[in-house]
């Protein structure tokens, strides 16, 4: 390599003039190249391409509590807007899904609070987010009638989390929830980890309730199949990845089952890779397991996601404009 | 390790109570596991009482709403 190649292009400085849209800032962004909007630039880019391939299905992997803090009806609108395929999500950002759907609400709080206080007024902080005790209680209520229905309606067979997140999403009669826009859209959603959320507690209170018969019976396993066979199905898979944990390896493992890998990945967090979790390893991590190609179209933003990720949809949504119809890579129902 | 000190009996500092309607009423656990209706007023209490482990505010504050 030569010393002139090196050196082959120069910084742009950024120029805000004027009125400037989410996408010509990101242009902005990309001129300079450079650190973090250097990296938010070529995801953004990334997910354009995504969207622009017709024979990609798009992952979202939900992990942190971004629904809670807001991201709520982003994620049901690029749902029914078919910006994305499939999501994999924690129980958890599920759980506050539900909540907002049977008329709880989360409340703008402060990191400083003093939590013996908001614990003597039963009050739940997440960061600075605040939920009322009241709300996990009709939660649970509503939760419990909920599993009593569907376990009678599969009177004693088992279902996938995929299958239980449709369940809840017929039940929920709000336009802005999530599940129920997946419901809606035939778009599955996987809750590798279910149980570790409020649904578990919920379930508790279906069995005692039901003295332990006739239960609703979930089997995360059975998610495994049903997750790889979309993968097969898929020409290529790309990722959008919240985070990361459960759900993160949930969706590259099943493109590792495929022994085809990730296609196009975009990784958004503020994890380390140094003590050798999941949410903070490198793509090219990734690349050694087989669960990202080598050659994938590949980034990682480590930023706040409930700034980058509404900046990617706004950047992507204005350069495809409204005209732009996207189908998806595959038939999900029939799939599954 | 401190003594509990003796309560006056109330839903409200019950261990099985959660807020409800705060402070007027509470939701009780365990007769929402028996089927009951498990919405109480906070300044009631049933023969099941046991006294909470940790405090709150929800008698304070339903004696000042009284």
């Amino acid at each position: 390599m030569q010393r002139k190649e090196i050196l082959g292009e120069p910084v742009k400085h950024i120029e805000v003039d004027g009125k400037l849209t989410v996408d010509q800032l990101i242009q902005q962004f990309k001129n300079s190249g450079s650190f973090g909007a250097g990296r938010l630039s070529v995801a953004c880019d990334i997910y354009e391409r995504m969207l622009r391939d017709k024979d990609c299905t798009i992952f979202l992997a939900l992990a942190g509590a971004v629904v809670p803090a807001g991201m709520r009806s982003l994620v049901a609108d690029m749902i029914r807007e078919k910006l994305i395929d499939v999501v994999v999500s924690t129980g958890a950002n599920m759980v506050h899904d539900t909540i907002e759907a049977v008329g709880g609400h989360h409340y703008k709080g402060h990191w400083l609070a003093n939590d013996y206080v908001l614990y003597r007024y039963h009050v739940y902080r997440i960061y600075d987010v605040f939920v009322p005790e009241e709300d996990f209680v009709k939660l649970d209520i509503n939760l419990s009638e909920f599993y009593d229905q569907i376990a009678d309606e599969h009177s004693g067979k088992t279902i996938s989390s995929q299958v239980f997140a449709r369940e809840l999403g017929e039940r929920l009669n709000d336009k802005k929830s999530i599940l129920r826009a997946a419901y809606e859209s035939n778009v599955p959603i996987f809750l590798p980890a279910v149980r570790d959320s409020e649904f578990g507690f919920a379930y508790t209170l279906h069995a005692s309730r039901r003295k332990n018969k006739n239960l609703l019976q979930l089997d995360a396993f059975k998610d495994v199949p049903e997750i790889i066979d979309i993968c097969r199905k898929s020409e290529r898979v790309g990722m959008i990845v919240i985070g990361g944990g459960v759900p993160r390896n949930t969706i590259q493992s099943a493109a590792l089952a495929t022994k085809s890998g990730m296609d196009y990945a975009v990784v958004i967090t503020m994890d380390r890779p140094e003590t050798g979790g999941l949410s903070g390893s490198t793509l090219e991590e990734t690349v050694s397991w087989g669960k990202v190609k080598g050659s994938a179209d590949k980034v990682m933003v480590f930023a706040d996601a409930m700034i980058i990720l509404p900046i990617m949809v706004a950047s992507a949504k204005e350069r495809l404009g409204s005209g732009f119809k996207r189908t998806y890579a595959y038939s999900q129902r029939a799939a599954l | 390790m401190k003594a509990k000190t003796k309560a006056e009996r109330f839903c409200g500092n019950c261990d099985t109570h959660s807020a409800y309607d705060y402070p007027k009423q509470v939701f009780c656990m365990k007769r929402f596991r028996e089927k009951k209706d498990p919405i109480v007023k906070t300044l009631w209490h049933c023969e099941d009482w046991n006294q909470s482990s940790q405090e709150c505010n929800c008698i304070e504050d339903a004696k000042k709403k009284e």
